[in-house]
């Protein structure tokens, strides 16, 4: 009995981020054109509703009723995985995001928390791990075209996504030597108290942070590092012999990814769900119980942020040669993200000296 | 910068806090805020089907023929714009007018404008003003055919665009005029 309303309040809290993320994920794709039109003295859609904010919906359906092609010389099998070996690793991510306070809630006597989906011991790790994997269905989809275009911008993507995976890896690590934990709930647990006490500012990750935003953009084959996709070099690259729902699947795939990254950077740097001053506006107001609300949306304001802040660079930067790109990621951001780890923990020893 | 000589302290400055990158990003905000905050700012681009833009009076459109108040036809079946187009976009016909046989009219009179440049030379080269530049650009076809256009066609394209008329003016005895009018009679630039 116990074990069914556990399964079933977990059931209902994926559902509910499930539902939340895929929503935000059509939302983002309107978004992203309305916010690059608006920079760029264009309109962006406007035909599908006022204001075209139907656009996605539109774009959803016509991506679904298209006619699925696998080309003659494809592999089937790979061409058919690669699209779900994108997506699911994506969206797997949300699990381990805390976006409310660590509270607990009892339901017909069983502990839950709501405001996490579970809160493993090594959530970042477990984040980072199923990155990787998206890797690989950029990768295999890229080989499995049997298109010059498309292993082009899978080999480029293979060497991009590596190289700078380890640059985020490198860069979390302060973090994780501050707060002393793997788990997500801890981490934005810790920085509690006012934006002082953020990782960002009270833990000094300013080269931590900026290397992983800039990794983070790269990790998601975003301008200026979408040299996977380059659409004046290779057509679409990994996504060139992709149509209809296997297509909306990459599409899906890259705009999860950077809501998780978005929610990863909220979390170690910007304190996740913790409001910037040291309590919820809404306890100074007088209502206490209610503070939850206020975490949720100080963690969306965060997102939402970095999301823009996706959209800024897009709108105002050109695409990275390919050497630029390697020579940046190897020769700037490996340097400077392993002496921060060095200066982080040389730092942390000293003060924290019993 | 050449990496011959060493780079100064402000470089290194502004290269490890991507200042060339924030003064970009500053420009797109600016754009931005202008648009959506301060409201300064209009798009540059239409929402072409449902706004156009004003064309000038000048603009090279389709072609088409003109008559004269009394409905009469321009054209006098000359082939001086056959001739003059360069990419062979008009075919005439030309034939005696009935009962007048120093007058001529073109019996047939075809424009594949699918093949038309829109340089202007046969309103050009027209003697008596019988050709003109419309401001009608939306002629998309689903057949390259469609856009052979005829006589009747050409004609009710010149109705359509220019509903004032040339007065016509006999110069010479009806049997003896090859050419009805004088030349360099433009269409009025308002219409």
């Amino acid at each position: 009995m116990e074990l069914m309303i556990f399964a079933g309040a977990a059931l209902v809290k994926i559902a509910m981020v499930m539902i939340v993320v895929l929503l935000t994920v059509a939302f983002l794709t309107l978004a992203e054109r309305k916010v690059l039109s608006w920079m760029q003295d264009r309109m962006g859609p406007m035909e599908v509703g006022p204001y075209g904010i139907l656009q996605p919906i539109a774009d959803g359906l016509k991506l679904f009723f298209k006619e699925d092609i696998i080309p003659s010389g494809a592999n089937w099998l790979l061409f058919s995985l690669a699209p779900i070996l994108s997506v699911v690793p994506a969206l797997i991510g949300f699990a381990v995001i805390p976006y409310g306070p660590n509270q607990e809630m009892e339901i017909f006597g069983v502990t839950i928390k709501p405001f996490v989906i579970t809160d493993i011991n090594i959530g970042i790790l477990y984040i980072l791990a199923f990155a990787s994997i998206g890797a690989y269905g950029i990768i295999l989809g890229g080989w499995a075209s049997n298109n010059k275009y498309s292993l082009l911008g899978g080999l480029r993507a293979a060497a991009q996504v590596i190289s700078y995976e380890l640059n985020i890896g490198l860069a979390i690590i302060g973090v994780i030597i501050l707060s002393g934990s793997l788990s997500m709930v801890k981490i934005a647990e810790g920085q509690a108290g006012g934006f002082w006490h953020w990782y960002l500012f009270g833990g000094l990750q300013i080269v931590g942070f900026v290397v992983y935003v800039i990794s983070a953009v790269a990790e998601t084959n975003r301008l200026p590092f979408d040299l996977a996709e380059a659409e004046s070099e290779l057509v679409a690259g990994w996504m060139t012999e992709y149509s209809g729902m296997r297509f909306a699947f990459f599409f899906m795939a890259e705009y999860a990814n950077m809501i998780l990254v978005s929610c990863i950077a909220a979390v170690l740097f910007l304190g996740g769900y913790q409001s910037p001053f040291p309590h919820y506006i809404i306890e100074y107001l007088g209502f206490p119980g209610m503070k939850w609300v206020e975490a949720v949306v100080w963690f969306t304001v965060k997102v939402y942020f970095f999301l823009f802040l996706f959209f800024w660079i897009r709108a105002t930067l050109p695409r990275l040669r390919y050497d630029q790109l390697m020579r940046f990621g190897w020769k700037v951001l490996l340097p400077l993200a392993l002496a921060n780890v060095l200066i982080t923990s040389i730092v942390v020893y000293f003060v924290r000296q019993p | 910068m050449s990496m011959a000589e060493p780079m100064k302290l402000s470089d290194w400055i502004k290269r490890f806090t991507f200042y060339e990158i924030l003064v970009g990003m500053k420009a797109t905000m600016t754009v931005f805020v202008q648009r959506i905050v301060l409201r300064s700012r209009k798009a540059v681009t239409f929402q072409y089907p449902h706004e156009k833009r004003d064309l000038p009076g000048t603009y090279r459109g389709m072609i088409a023929l003109l008559r004269y108040n009394d409905m009469t036809e321009k054209c006098v079946g000359c082939d001086l714009c056959e001739a003059a187009c360069p990419s062979r976009v008009i075919t005439v016909i030309s034939d005696e007018v009935p009962g007048e046989p120093m007058k001529r009219f073109a019996k047939e009179y075809y424009m594949d404008m699918a093949r038309c440049i829109f340089c202007g030379l046969c309103v050009k080269a027209c003697p008596v003003d019988a050709l003109a530049m419309t401001t009608e650009y939306e002629w998309s076809v689903y057949n390259k055919r469609d856009l052979r256009l005829n006589k009747d066609q050409l004609l009710a394209l010149g109705d359509r665009n220019f509903p004032t008329r040339e007065e016509k003016i006999e110069h010479q005895h009806h049997n003896v005029t090859f050419f009805n009018i004088g030349h360099q009679n433009l269409p009025p630039m308002d219409s």
